[in-house]
């Protein structure tokens, strides 16, 4: 009885509900087609039939989804509609028999319990119909209607719970039976392993899909010939047998054993197999049944899975790499865009321990002339300075570098650390790959593991791989750094050291670079010392900037300073230059260039300006005015332009100003505006040429620096009064100069042609000594100074060499001629020198107040 | 051509040789201007005129650069003479070393070169 309900399931339950409401309904619809009472209401009798098939359509149409407790309700609501129906057809009905059917379906279908249930609520409602209807016996009336359904309901109950069990689902349980020996076939046939079982005597009564598989053998063939005959090799047969017989005559129901044995198929092929075994007692009756798995096949699929396995890490491993270069990639590209080597370095050493999950990663710069290794950067900060050279060979850094191969450390000595920074660390292992390029190495990457981390020798390749972005960036960086350096190193090459003594001329320049760009540019100025106490002044901007700008300044400032030297005039030394420019310079090569010629002697500046700012004159009054004239166009524009030479008086106490655009650059202004800008700072202005190129820059320029770079060179005519004094270079190329100062002095104060003439050659042949005494350590000047008191002239040349005396001959002329062109003449050697003192009294009539 | 702040040009006028200096004379250009005078003038020349006429300045490195060409013309049987403005600043320093006495100066060119080739 426990077990029945649970036989069925809810479906079946609902529908057979349904039948019963249904065929009680029915039935009450029949018996009311025939004569019946009078009493019998048969409209109401109609309405409740329809409410039972109504219940039972619904409960049908719901049976899958119906729960047991909706059946108990439907069920009591049944017993609710045979009461009413009952109550309407009369006292003297037979419907009471009707709930027979309600009773038997709950001790059918319900736990007892519930089916009691159901019988109690029969009795009460059919209890309270009876009160209500009062009819003649009423007890015996109830008695019967519910005792009829418990009794016949616990006896129906009772015999199918003996025919459940023995008989009475007899057949559903062969179609379960057959269902699951179905079902256990296809599980056998679709196991990857061979399952057989045999008789005690070894005959073959399974085999199934994956037995014919294995050995070759369909189930009808194999099925019913002796196992052992199949698929044992034959030397094998007798210890089979000998296994069978004491597995059977093992204790117990059921035992299980697995053998490792050689099994043959059916072309006579060999394979190692391993057999799972089991007796199973049925009866008298023994089975043998057996799983028996092809081990080949397992290792060969092992191997398989070995190689899908392999696979799938190579490939995640490419896939690293691939991520890891691109990473790579990037930061080198970032690093690169850092124009100072320590910087880039620096930010390699994070990119590259941020690729690699390294914990600690330092970078050494290598010097591969002298061998030894330097902190170029470190993730744990230690700095350049903070490590003393490491040679090639030191520590693991050294030893890499020196092997020129990768190094792989488990637990490295802290003393083979050379990075201080590494010291405290737990570092489980260290890899250290030295970069190279074009042969040299030039530097080592040094990244390092804390556990759990840990690189393995495996990671090597990756940290070459760095390695290399690594080299190329560094390299590139130096190659950048060295450019840069040359081109510095250049530019200064390029302007002059120290600007040179020009008798009666103070000149002054400043340059600044530009604020953005650390790069050379193309500005340049030169002052020449023009033979005859002259000057050369150069400013000069080639368009462009780094070292081809820095290489074509080198070759303009030369080429001028000879065309110069040669003693072209201005114009022609322009022209010149513009045929170097056109001929050899590339097409979008353009340099501006102002050249002016001081000749303070006749107080005169010529210039010639090929498409440069124009220079400023600033009178003796400090009134400033633009030397606009002459401007042509910039060099290495036109093959054969016209260069015109201009020229203005520079009056002694006068000064000329040359500069580059970057000075009158103002952004987003006209030209025009940064040029008065400049002349607006003159009235006011030092005169003092090294103090008047401070000043105009402080104002001019802001002190981060221009936009541009800016070239200032200024030069003061300066006024000569009753008394001089220069020093000279001891060369001969001085005693022009030294001849020119003294006409323009002399001239100055009043002397004739002749005497001007005859003082300078008297002069002359006092520095020429001068210079012929100096001897090797001796001082490289000589001074010459003048004083004029009304028409005395007293003129003294001091060297500071040993005083030769005078040879008869070409050398003793010197001293004869001096002599004779003047009025006086002492020569006073000592220790230390010679001074030569000349005197003469002036006695023509001069052009005094001349041209300075 | 320059050395220094002298100028020298070369012109032949028959077998004389007119050297013409131009600018300074001094230390720093003497030596290397006689030299090239030197050189342009060959043995088969009758002699050398030196053209003072334009020079601005001499000093007695040029001094000395004219008496050791008078030597080395000397040497080779060749005539020397010399052209310098009357009264100048050079024709004063050569009268100074009084040159004459070792090689006759005229106030023009043509006469120097009438005193070599009288033809």
């Amino acid at each position: 009885m426990r077990a029945l309900p649970e036989l069925f399931d809810l479906r079946v339950k609902a529908r057979s509900l349904a039948y019963l409401f249904t065929a009680g309904a029915g039935l009450g619809l029949v018996t009311l087609a025939f004569p019946h009472d009078e009493a019998v209401k048969d409209l109401q009798l109609v309405v409740l039939a329809g409410i039972a098939i109504g219940i039972a359509g619904v409960v049908y149409i719901e049976a899958d989804r119906i729960r047991e407790w909706q059946l108990h309700v439907a069920l009591a609501l049944g017993t609710l509609i045979l009461t009413f129906a009952n109550y309407y057809v009369g006292v003297n009905s037979l419907y009471p028999l009707l709930y027979t059917w309600t009773a038997l379906y709950a001790f059918y279908f319900f736990p007892l319990a519930v089916a009691l249930g159901q019988v109690a609520f029969i009795a009460l409602s059919y209890a309270v119909l009876l009160v209500i209807q009062d009819p003649a016996s009423p007890i015996v009336r109830w008695l019967l209607a519910v005792g009829t359904p418990v009794v016949a309901g616990l006896l129906i109950s009772r015999l199918l719970e003996y025919m459940g069990l023995e008989t009475g689902t007899a057949e559903q349980r062969e179609r379960a039976l057959r269902q699951s020996e179905a079902r256990t076939r296809l599980v056998l046939d679709s196991a990857p392993d061979a399952f057989i079982t045999t008789d005690r005597d070894g005959i073959i009564t399974t085999w199934n899909v994956a037995a014919e598989r294995m050995f070759g053998w369909r189930a009808v063939e194999a099925i019913g010939k002796p196992m052992r005959g199949i698929i044992i090799p034959p030397e094998f047969r007798d210890r089979h047998d000998e296994r069978r017989r004491a597995l059977i005559a093992q204790e117990g129901a059921v035992a299980t054993q697995i053998f490792d044995m050689v099994l043959q198929r059916r072309d006579g092929s060999r394979f190692d197999g391993e057999a799972t075994v089991s007796r199973v007692v049925i009866g008298d009756d023994v089975i043998l049944s057996g799983f028996l798995r092809d081990l080949s096949e397992r290792q060969r699929r092992e191997e398989e899975r070995d190689e899908l396995l392999r696979a799938q890490a190579a490939r995640a491993e490419a896939e690293r790499v691939a991520e890891m270069m691109s990473g790579m990639g990037a930061l080198v590209d970032a690093a690169l865009a850092r124009p100072r080597l320590d910087e880039m370095v620096a930010d390699l050493v994070a990119g590259v321990q941020k690729v690699l999950g390294a914990d600690a990663t330092t970078i050494f710069l290598a010097d591969e002339k002298e061998k030894w290794l330097r902190i170029g950067a470190s993730s744990q900060g230690t700095r350049p300075e903070d490590v003393d050279p490491i040679p090639f060979g030191e520590g693991i850094a050294g030893r890499a570098a020196r092997s020129r191969e990768p190094l792989f450390a488990q637990r490295p000595d802290p003393a083979d650390l050379r990075d201080p920074g590494l010291h405290e660390l737990d570092i489980d292992s260290l890899l250290a790959v030295p970069f190279l390029a074009k042969g040299a190495v030039i530097g080592v990457l040094e990244v390092c593991a804390l556990p759990p981390r840990r690189f393995t020798a495996d990671d090597l390749g990756m940290l070459r791989l760095a390695g290399e972005r690594v080299a190329l960036a560094i390299a590139h960086a130096r190659v950048y750094e060295r450019e840069h350096e040359v081109a510095a190193t250049l530019q200064r090459s390029l302007l002059p050291e120290r600007l040179p003594d020009l008798p009666g001329l103070l000149v002054a320049a400043q340059y600044r670079p530009a604020a953005a760009e650390s790069g050379v540019g193309g500005d340049w100025y030169d002052v020449i010392p023009i033979p005859g106490g002259g000057a050369g002044l150069v400013m000069g901007d080639v368009a462009g900037k780094g070292l081809p700008a820095a290489s074509m300044v080198g070759r303009l400032r030369s080429a001028l300073r000879a065309y110069a030297l040669e003693g072209h005039d201005p114009a022609m030394v322009v022209q010149q230059l513009n045929r170097l420019v056109w001929t050899e310079a590339g097409e979008s090569e353009m340099v501006t260039l102002l050249y002016v010629v001081v000749d303070p002697t006749e107080g005169v500046a010529r210039w010639v300006n090929a498409g440069h700012p124009p220079p400023l004159l600033v009178g003796g009054n400090g009134r400033p005015k633009f030397l606009e004239g002459g401007t042509s166009v910039p060099l290495g524009v036109m093959p054969f332009p016209s260069y015109e030479e201009m020229s203005a008086a520079l009056a002694p106490g006068s000064t000329l100003v040359l500069y580059t655009d970057g000075l009158v650059e103002v952004p987003g202004a006209h030209i025009d505006e940064g040029l008065s800008r400049l002349a607006d700072q003159l009235p006011g202005a030092p005169e003092e040429p090294e103090a008047l190129c401070n000043y105009l820059l402080r104002r001019l320029v802001p002190a981060r620096g221009a936009p541009d770079d800016v070239a200032l060179l200024t030069l003061r005519n300066v006024p000569l009064g009753d008394e001089f004094s220069f020093e000279f270079p001891n060369e001969p190329e001085a005693l022009a100069s030294m001849r020119a100062l003294l006409r323009r002095w002399l001239r100055n104060g009043g002397g004739g042609e002749q005497e001007v003439a005859e003082i300078t050659t008297a002069c002359g042949e006092a520095a020429t000594n001068a210079i012929e005494h100096a001897g090797p350590g001796d001082a490289k000047r000589f001074e010459v100074s003048g004083r004029m008191k009304g028409r005395e002239v007293e003129i003294c040349v001091r060297d500071f060499g040993a005083w030769r005396t005078p040879r008869e001959g070409d050398q003793g002329r010197g001293l004869s001629l001096m002599r004779a062109l003047m009025d006086t003449v002492d020569v006073t050697p000592t220790s230390a020198g010679t001074t030569v003192r000349l005197q003469r009294t002036l006695r023509e009539a001069g052009g005094n107040g001349g041209p300075g | 051509m320059k050395e220094g702040l002298v100028g020298l040009e070369i012109e032949e006028r028959g077998e004389v040789v007119v050297a013409r200096l131009t600018g300074e004379l001094d230390i720093a250009g003497a030596s290397r201007t006689g030299e090239r005078i030197t050189e342009a003038v060959p043995t088969s020349a009758g002699g050398l005129v030196v053209d003072l006429m334009e020079l601005d300045f001499i000093d007695s490195s040029g001094i000395a650069m004219l008496f050791a060409l008078v030597r080395q013309l000397g040497s080779r049987r060749q005539k020397l003479s010399v052209a310098a403005p009357a009264g100048g600043p050079v024709w004063r320093v050569l009268e100074i070393v009084e040159f004459e006495r070792a090689a006759p100066v005229h106030r023009d060119v043509e006469a120097a070169v009438a005193q070599i080739s009288p033809y």
